[in-house]
């Protein structure tokens, strides 16, 4: 997992940024942590969580606790959707839940960059930012599900319980 | 019930966490360990690069042949016009020289001692762009520091360093105000980067002449930067001359999405009193 978190930060930070959908670059931390939720369950994610902001914001020199804060709706979000009598199967809880909490993510990241002195600009959140990251998290998100879907894992559920450990 | 509950507690610890490290980070506490983690770190981040950039790059060039090739017929005008205005100012700058000799003129500080460092990497969204160069504290790097493009053009300004790593904010970063003038006609203003990696210049007097294709270099007011960096060419002037304001687009010299190399500005010392502060 450690292994994983680190990997994924560094990703994050020379390899996203290469392919860009208009402004928005995909978010492979949001991806690993989502991931990581569905199949190791969400003991796991509540030490990867913290361990990938702080990583993640060492490589590309911002706050780690913006960077937590902006991923932090994730497990909640799951846990919600699981919880609720929505029926979505378990890869659209998934997309769901990964979807939300990227939107979350790059609004928090933008709203970070205003307050520390970035013009204002909501169009270009919205417009460039926003919708593009909605479709490239739905993307990628559904590019790595499949293979672990096809190998037959099926995936924990979000009780505490009924985790590994 | 139960579950909520343990969420709930996790939940209110990753806030508390996360007001800490903002706190902390402030401090810049955080700074030898993320010095650390950049270190160990950087040969995997090199090998990633070295992987995916080709990728990247090949991509980009498909999507764009047609864009491409325009752009290949133009620059190829370009570098002859350029070639013959190179031979000319060859033999202006000798005599500038035997007269800044005679006269005991010492050299503009633009060209001053620089340091060559390769980008590591960028971090690109429409409110920030940020890189990060493979040179430190260890080689004499400090915060505030002007970086330069391998042609000398500027990119930006140091932001963070480590022991051997810095991060650069670019001058198309919403956060980068760089006091800056047009080249012909003198007019002053103050070049912001703007949303989507574009750069803007502000007038500090609406009624200027402005023309499309003008160049935009640095003032040196507010002693952030040395006078005279080249930063863009005016690519677009909106409003008319009955506005307020004009709006103002300058494209960067260089191609920052394929800066590999650049140039920190070692023996120039910032004022830090100016418009833009790391």
């Amino acid at each position: 997992m450690f292994l994983l978190v680190v990997l994924t930060a560094l990703a994050q930070v020379s390899v996203a940024p290469l392919f860009p959908i208009s402004a928005a670059s995909p978010d492979y931390a949001l991806v690993a942590l989502v991931i990581l939720t569905v199949f190791a369950g969400p003991t796991t994610v509540m030490v990867a969580l913290p361990l990938m902001a702080l990583f993640l914001g060492f490589a590309s020199d911002r706050s780690p606790g913006l960077l937590l804060m902006a991923y932090l709706p994730l497990l909640p979000l799951a846990l919600y959707l699981e919880d609720s009598r929505v029926p979505l199967n378990r890869y659209a809880e998934m997309a769901v839940a990964g979807m939300a909490t990227g939107a979350w993510a790059r609004l928090v990241l933008a709203f970070g960059a205003i307050a520390g002195g970035a013009d204002p600009s909501f169009g270009a959140i919205v417009g460039q930012l926003v919708i593009p990251g909605l479709i490239l998290d739905f993307a990628l998100l559904t590019l790595v599900y499949a293979p672990f879907r096809l190998l037959g894992w099926t995936g924990r559920g979000m009780s505490l319980q009924r985790s590994r450990w | 019930m139960l579950i909520f509950s343990r969420y709930t507690w996790w939940v209110a610890t990753m806030v508390g966490l996360a007001m800490l490290l903002g706190v902390v980070g402030q401090t810049g506490l955080l700074t030898p360990l993320q010095g650390i983690f950049l270190k160990v770190t950087s040969p995997v981040e090199g090998v990633f690069a070295t992987v995916f950039r080709p990728v990247a790059a090949f991509l980009s060039d498909a999507g764009n042949l047609t864009e491409l090739q325009d752009e290949n017929a133009k620059l190829r005008l370009d570098n002859e016009e350029l070639r013959n205005k190179v031979t000319s100012l060859q033999q202006g700058a000798e005599q500038v020289e035997e007269l800044q000799k005679a006269l005991g003129v010492t050299q503009n500080v633009a060209s001053g001692t620089k340091l060559a460092a390769s980008v590591v990497h960028r971090d690109s969204s429409p409110f920030t762009d940020v890189i990060s160069i493979d040179r430190g504290s260890n080689d004499g790097i400090k915060p505030g520091m002007v970086v330069l493009s391998s042609q000398g053009s500027l990119l930006g300004t140091v932001t963070t360093v480590t022991s051997s790593t810095a991060f650069v904010r670019l001058v198309t970063d919403t956060k980068s105000k760089v006091a800056s003038q047009i080249l012909e006609s003198k007019v002053e203003g103050i070049t912001r980067g703007s949303p989507n990696r574009g750069v803007s210049f502000d007038l500090a007097a609406s009624q200027a002449a402005i023309n499309v294709g003008n160049t935009v270099v640095t003032s040196g007011l507010g002693g952030n930067y040395p006078q005279g960096l080249p930063i863009g060419r005016v690519s677009e002037v909106s409003g008319s001359s009955q506005d307020l304001s004009k709006k103002v687009t300058v494209e960067p010299l260089v191609r920052l999405s394929t800066a590999r190399t650049v140039l920190v500005l070692t023996s120039f010392s910032p004022q830090r009193i100016g418009l833009d502060s790391p």
